[in-house]
């Protein structure tokens, strides 16, 4: 039997009758679109894949997602995912700063909780060298588990395939992901005749030129915030822009002359154009004053595009356009590798890992992707989706038209062009190192340490965790 | 003279209404901020007065994201581990105060002890134990829980009310042959109401403001409402208005209960302070 099933029938009636009620009130209340749309849509385009949808009928498996309206869309198709294949599915949302917390203690503990979750790619390399996860390669490979020329594999993304992947084998599957991007406002830059940066150079001197704290304008903003998502979300870009990188054969150097470099580049900007406050603003903060006039450019994930186009919210719809990651000084433009993707927990049993799979190969399906993105009946359209065609196709372009100038463009030529799968240090202790460069980072962004102290001190710090 | 007292009342009121203000200010903008639509939660420069809306209240109340269930989750929780704790910590308090037994002390300590640990080393363990007993996102899993930490908080300070009885009284009742258990149900437990008040609600405070321990060891079933607030705070973007409405109806119930305790929590607070001083 499986594991997640011994949980279910023995609940209290009390409590059951509660969740009853819950669900119910969710689904008449809240989104009555949800309902509807679960049963409108037909099964057709993934009964032609050649799988046997049914194989682990009956099976059940939850997995943890982050609140974000990308998974939110997913949850709202679960039903049809369960009319194809008698698999049900419980979604969990947990914070993003929690999710992978729970994940190590899950799979550490081989507990089998979460069948699968959203895995920040980061954690491969922790995962795979402690056999917590499967590789996929098996599943992909199987003709009774996938049928590859309907789910076409290679047309996901390749920068997301390959941060999911550890030496050759991919361990997860990218659901959703993002790119940073810079995003400005082109009224301003049209007023004073700039164009978007295609160097470090210019955008600072656009930034200074657009700078106006006495009329609540500021040139620039860039997450400052300390944290592995936050600043060290940035900074890596920053880096390989300026020539430098994380070391090699399992060496992690972080205070290379580039580094240094990099890092006072990055003090200096945000010291000189950015809001005051930018040092503990974390990305919803940055599209928050974005979307208010109070910032001219940004670099960021291209999905803040929904934030700062929200009209209940925006005041700057209209007048936002976007571009690559200009070129550092080595000449490289960096963007990030975000994505987040599905592995599968090493510690399930087979049927709920063919469940798992089945779940996993329905998700991140062309098809599913179209449907939680422009096919989306509910407010919410995915920017985020993992697969080339769809982001060449013209329904993803009418969806994104609203989002502003140059948006696909810029955000495909980054997938396709500015991708480094080693833009951060991709190696088990990932976790430590990134909380070490983010404190680091910060202390040199608030001017507690100048860059190459900090630096040096979190060389010491990162060498302490690769001993250990 | 009656000029330096007016004076004297006018520096304390200043005082003291500074200091609530300071108190009072984020709780009252939260308030606001629950009642505003999101364009004019980023308004600059604040607004102070602007169309009140329901929407907020409405969407964590019936919404996709309700937090009832979550309400109700808190509320089993916090009033199960309340309960649990005053039912053991009451007699726990009185033995460690008044009775002589071997190793006293020592347990004492040790009651004590286990507060000494950061609760973020617990977690782990706490984890792995809650799995093999399949206690994982379960009531009974939370509630055992967080009798950690309640339960020593809960005994120390019944201790310091139990010591506070005048311990003539007692001799008396057992004089006119009442039993220990007597004793302490007719004589004592009276004396002691106001600190058995505060200390209830001390700990169903803890319970239900309590986030580190719910979101590791809660999960879908067993969600907490410190927990389910969070989610309003996503990758995507903050929901400041609906963050703050889930806010105010998870701080309702811990303010009512707070109004309709306050004389036994005013006077929990003094009798506590002034060891011995005066009779209750």
């Amino acid at each position: 039997m499986d594991k997640p099933d011994t949980k279910g029938p023995a609940q209290p009636s009390r409590r059951r009758a509660i969740a009853r009620g819950t669900a119910l009130g969710a689904a008449v209340v809240g989104a009555p679109w949800i309902a509807r749309f679960a049963h409108a849509q037909d099964l057709g385009p993934y009964q032609q894949g050649k799988v046997n949808w049914r194989q682990a009928e009956g099976a059940e498996i939850t997995i943890a997602v982050i609140p974000a309206s990308y998974f939110d869309n997913l949850i709202a198709l679960a039903p049809q995912f369960e009319a194809l294949t008698g698999v049900r599915t419980r979604f969990e949302k947990v914070p993003p700063g929690q999710i992978r917390q729970k994940a190590l203690l899950d799979l550490s503990s081989k507990t089998a909780t979460y069948a699968t979750h959203a895995a920040d790619p980061m954690y491969y390399p922790l995962y795979v060298s402690n056999k917590w996860v499967d590789p996929l390669d098996r599943y992909l490979g199987d003709a009774a588990l996938t049928d590859r020329a309907w789910y076409a594999y290679d047309d996901i993304i390749k920068a997301w395939r390959d941060a999911d992947s550890v030496d050759g084998k991919p361990y997860g599957i990218p659901y959703d992901g993002e790119v940073t991007v810079q995003v400005y406002r082109k009224d301003l830059y049209d007023a004073k005749g700039l164009k978007a940066a295609d160097t470090f150079d210019q955008l600072v001197s656009n930034a200074q030129a657009l700078n106006d704290p006495a009329n609540r304008v500021y040139g620039l903003a860039l997450r400052g915030f300390a944290g592995a998502g936050q600043n060290m979300y940035i900074y890596p870009s920053i880096l390989r822009a300026f020539g430098g990188n994380w070391g090699s054969g399992g060496k992690v150097v972080v205070n290379s002359p580039e580094a240094v470099r990099a890092l006072q580049w990055y003090v200096d900007v945000l010291s000189k154009y950015a809001p005051p406050a930018v040092r503990n603003w974390n990305w919803p903060d940055i599209a928050d004053a974005f979307s208010q006039g109070t910032v001219a450019t940004y670099i960021d994930a291209h999905s803040s595009a929904a934030v700062i186009n929200n009209p209940e919210k925006s005041k700057v719809v209209g007048k936002i356009a976007y571009a690559r990651w200009p070129k550092g000084p080595s000449g490289k433009r960096v963007t990030s590798i975000w994505n987040w993707g599905f592995p599968i927990n090493a510690a399930l049993n087979d049927r709920a890992k063919r469940a798992t799979w089945l779940f996993i190969l329905w998700a991140t399906s062309a098809e599913t992707q179209a449907r939680t993105s422009w096919k989306f009946a509910g407010p919410a359209k995915r920017s985020g989706v993992n697969r080339v065609s769809l982001w060449r196709s013209q329904e993803f372009a009418s969806a994104m038209k609203g989002a502003g100038d140059n948006f696909i463009p810029a955000a495909l030529e980054s997938l396709e062009q500015d991708t480094d799968v080693d833009w951060r240090p991709r190696v088990p202790q990932w976790p430590a190192i990134g909380e070490t460069m983010a404190t680091a980072i910060q202390a040199a962004l608030v001017g507690q340490k100048p860059p190459k102290e900090a630096l040096d001190e979190a060389q010491a710090r990162i060498q302490q965790a690769l001993k250990g | 003279m009656s000029g330096r007292r007016t004076f004297r009342r006018l520096a304390l009121a200043a005082v003291a209404g500074f200091g609530l203000a300071v108190w009072a200010f984020p709780v009252l903008w939260a308030l606001l901020t629950s009642f505003k639509t999101e364009r004019d939660v980023l308004a600059y420069p604040p607004k102070f007065v602007f169309v009140p809306t329901l929407d907020n209240y409405r969407e964590v109340l019936f919404g996709a994201s309700s937090i009832l269930p979550n309400l109700w989750s808190s509320l089993v929780v916090a009033t199960a581990a309340t309960l649990l704790t005053m039912l053991i910590a009451i007699p726990g308090g009185y033995a460690l105060g008044r009775l002589r037994y071997p190793f006293k002390r020592a347990s004492g300590f040790y009651v004590l002890a286990t507060q000494m640990l950061p609760p973020v080393g617990l977690i782990i363990p706490y984890y792995l134990v809650l799995q093999k007993v399949g206690g994982l996102d379960t009531y009974a899993g939370l509630v055992a829980i967080y009798l950690t930490f309640s339960l020593p908080f809960a005994i120390w300070l019944m201790v310091s009310y139990f010591e506070d009885v005048p311990l003539e009284m007692e001799e008396a009742a057992l004089l006119d042959r009442a039993g220990r258990l007597r004793a302490l149900w007719h004589v004592i437990l009276p004396q002691v109401r106001g600190g058995i008040a505060v200390t209830t609600i001390f700990v169903f405070l803890n319970a239900w403001n309590e986030f580190m321990f719910a979101v590791v060891l809660g999960g879908n079933r067993v969600r907490p409402v410190t927990v389910a607030m969070f989610n309003f705070i996503s990758v995507e973007q903050t929901q400041w208005a609906r963050l703050a409405a889930g806010a105010m109806l998870a701080m309702a119930p811990v303010i009512l209960l707070g109004i309709f305790a306050q004389r036994h929590i005013v006077k929990g607070l003094t009798v506590g302070a002034v060891k011995g001083g005066g009779r209750r």
